[in-house]
C-alpha cells in the first residue's frame, strides 16, 4: 500500500465512524433519509464505475458489452430507490432481519465446517457468525421501535470503519529472500 | 495439473534425469506439496504463513477482493500455479494500464520467468526444484489464464468444444459446464463443472482457469475455445502435445539443476530421453481418465524397479512441529517453506518492477 492509499484508507475510516455515530446517537427521520440518500447513492456510483469499467477494461473482452448494459440498468434502478425515501421502516427492518440471519447462519454453517474438515481457525468465523444472528434477533425485537434501522445499519458502518482502519496499518510489503 | 503429474510424472522425469530413487520421491512430494500448502495447514503446524503456496476453498471464500485482497490472492497464484509469461506485453489495440497490468499476468510457458525459476532452484535444496517443477508444469496446463481474479481474462463463453482425433482431423462436441463441485466430471458425454459467472471482474469465481473448469488439468483434453482477452480469436489447447512437452522440459531443466547443462534455455526439451517409452508415455497422457495416477505410478515403478510411496501430505509434519524452533528451517518442511518464500519473492519482485502493483510491494531483506 502506498503512503497516499493509507493517508486515503484512514481518511475514509474516520469518516464512516463518524457518520455512524452521529446516526447511532441521533436517531431520527431526517437521519433516516440521509442513510436512504447515501445507499441510493452508492447505487448509482455502482452503476457509473460498471459503465467506467466498460470502457477502460470490458470494451477488450469477449461479451464485454453486457456489462455496459448492466451499468445503465443499476444507474436506473439507483434513482428510483432515490426515490423511495417515504417506504415504511418495517420493509427495511425486514431486510436487515433477512440479510443478517441469512449471514449468520453461513457464516457459523462454514465455521463449522472449518473445525470438522480442517481443523483451521474457526473462531473468527464463528463470531462473524454469532454476531450477525445477535443483530437479526435485535431487529426482530425492536421490530416496533422507529429508529432500530438506523442503529443496526451504524452499527455496520462502525464495524466496516474499524476494519478498514485496522487494514490501514497493516504491514503489507513482500520481503524478499535471496 | 493434479496429483498424477505433480507427483507421478514429476517423479519420472527426475528420475529420468538421473536423480535416485530417495531424491525422486522427495522432489516429487515437494511439487505435490505446493498444492497443499495452505495458510491453514501452515497455521495448524506453526509453520511461516508467508509460505504458502495455495488456497483452499474455504480460504477462497473469505478472501477480500480490496486492492490487498487482491494482491495476497495474487501472490499465491500467480507465482505458483499461473506464472506470466511476459510481464512487458503489450496489446495492439490502445487500452488501459489497469487492463495491461491484468493481461500481462496471462500464465503461458517459456517465458523469462520460468528461466529465472529454474535458474533460482539450481544450487537449493531438493525441495525447490519440486516446486520449480510444479510451477514449470503448470505453465503449461495453465496457459492463457491469469493467477488473479479477472473477469475481462480469465472468463469463458458458450464457445467452448472438446476436440476428438477422428482419422486425418478432429471431431467437435461442444461442451457443456454445470456448477456441481460434488459429482465428478462426466468425460463420456463432455460435462465438466465450473465456476459460476459472475459479473464482478475482481470475484474469486474468475481466478485462473475456473470459469473452464478442470479441462486444463487433464492431459488427454484438447478442446477451442474463446478466452476473454482474445479479440475474438479462438484457441485451440491441445494437451496430450503440452504435456509431454511439460515432460520434457522438466527433465531438461532437472539436468540444467544437476550440472548436466551449463544454462538453462527457453523451447528445450529432452526429446531423446524419453525415446525409449515415447508410446508409453503418450499412452498414459492421452487416455481418458479423470485421473491417470496409477499409470504413471506403474510406469515409474517399470523405470526404476522401487516401490513408489503414494502421496501422503503429513509425512513429514511430526519432523517439522516436533523440531526444535532453531532447527526447523533445516527439516524436510523448513527447506520447503523457505524455498516456497525465495521463489514467491523473485515473482512478486519482478511483477513490481515492472511496474505492475497488482502482487503489491516487494522489498529486498536488510
Amino acid at each position: 500500500m502506498t503512503v497516499y492509499q493509507r493517508i486515503k484508507r484512514i481518511l475514509f475510516s474516520l469518516c464512516m465512524l463518524a457518520v455512524a455515530l452521529f446516526f447511532f446517537f441521533n436517531p431520527s427521520d431526517p437521519a433516516y433519509k440521509i442513510v436512504v440518500a447515501i445507499l441510493s447513492l452508492g447505487l448509482i456510483i455502482a452503476g457509473i464505475k460498471d459503465i467506467v469499467f466498460y470502457f477502460t477494461m470490458a470494451r477488450h473482452m469477449v461479451g464485454g458489452k453486457m456489462i455496459l448494459i448492466q451499468g445503465v440498468i443499476i444507474f436506473d434502478f439507483a434513482i428510483i430507490t432515490g426515490s423511495l425515501a417515504n417506504v415504511p421502516k418495517i420493509y427495511i427492518l425486514l431486510y436487515l432481519i433477512g440479510v443478517h440471519a441469512f449471514s449468520g447462519a453461513v457464516e457459523i454453517l462454514r465455521a463449522r465446517e472449518a473445525k470438522n474438515t480442517v481443523a483451521g481457525p474457526w473462531k473468527m468465523k464463528f463470531f462473524h457468525g454469532a454476531v450477525n444472528i445477535i443483530l437479526a434477533i435485535a431487529c426482530l425485537v425492536f421490530i416496533r421501535q422507529s429508529n432500530t434501522a438506523l442503529i443496526i445499519y451504524s452499527l455496520g458502518l462502525m464495524y466496516s470503519a474499524a476494519v478498514r482502519l485496522i487494514d490501514a496499518f497493516r504491514k503489507t510489503a513482500f520481503v524478499v529472500i535471496e | 495439473m493434479q496429483m498424477d503429474f505433480h507427483y507421478y510424472a514429476t517423479y519420472c522425469a527426475a528420475f529420468i534425469a538421473g536423480y535416485s530413487h530417495e531424491e525422486s520421491l522427495d522432489i516429487a512430494y515437494s511439487a505435490q506439496f505446493v498444492d497443499h500448502c495452505t495458510r491453514t495447514l501452515l497455521s495448524k503446524i506453526k509453520g511461516p504463513l508467508n509460505a504458502a503456496t495455495t488456497q483452499m476453498q474455504l480460504e477462497m471464500m473469505d478472501s477480500r477482493t480490496d486492492s490487498l485482497g487482491l494482491q495476497d490472492i495474487t501472490r499465491i497464484w500467480s507465482p505458483f500455479h499461473f506464472l506470466p509469461r511476459d510481464l512487458y506485453a503489450v496489446k495492439e489495440k490502445k487500452c488501459s494500464k489497469q487492463y495491461l497490468n491484468k493481461y500481462r499476468l496471462i500464465c503461458g510457458p517459456n517465458g523469462d520467468l520460468v528461466e529465472k525459476t529454474v535458474e533460482l532452484a539450481k544450487g537449493r535444496p531438493l525441495q525447490s526444484v519440486g516446486i520449480a517443477m510444479h510451477v514449470l508444469a503448470d505453465t503449461w496446463a495453465h496457459a492463457n489464464f491469469a493467477g488473479t481474479p479477472s473477469l475481462v481474462i480469465n472468463n469463458t463463453n458458450y464457445v467452448f468444444y472438446e476436440l476428438f482425433p477422428d482419422g486425418e482431423g478432429y471431431k467437435e462436441k461442444q461442451i457443456k459446464f454445470v456448477h456441481r463441485t460434488s459429482v465428478p466430471d462426466d468425460l463420456d458425454n463432455s460435462v465438466y463443472t465450473n465456476s459460476l459467472y459472475q459479473r464482478s471482474e475482481n470475484t474469486i469465481m474468475n481466478l485462473g482457469h475456473g470459469r473452464a473448469g478442470h479441462l486444463p488439468d487433464y492431459s488427454f483434453a484438447r478442446y477451442r475455445y474463446l478466452p476473454a482477452w482474445g479479440d475474438y480469436e479462438e484457441i485451440v489447447k491441445d494437451n496430450p502435445s503440452d504435456y509431454m512437452k511439460a515432460f520434457t522440459q522438466m527433465i531438461y531443466a532437472m539436468k540444467f539443476i544437476r550440472g548436466e547443462h551449463d544454462a538453462f534455455t527457453k523451447d528445450t526439451y529432452d526429446t531423446d530421453a524419453v525415446e525409449p517409452w515415447l508410446s508409453r508415455i503418450k499412452e498414459i497422457i492421452e487416455k481418458r481418465q479423470l485421473i491417470a495416477s496409477d499409470d504413471w505410478k506403474a510406469f515409474g515403478e517399470e523405470l526404476s524397479g522401487k516401490t513408489i510411496t503414494d502421496y501422503s501430505m503429513d509425512t513429514y509434519f511430526d519432523e517439522y512441529t516436533n523440531s526444535p524452533e532453531e532447527e526447523k528451517d533445516d527439516t524436510f518442511l523448513g527447506r520447503f517453506f523457505l524455498g516456497a518464500t525465495v521463489h514467491k519473492g523473485m515473482v512478486i519482485d519482478e511483477i513490481f518492477r515492472s511496474g505492475n502493483m497488482l502482487a503489491g510491494f516487494s522489498k529486498k531483506k536488510d
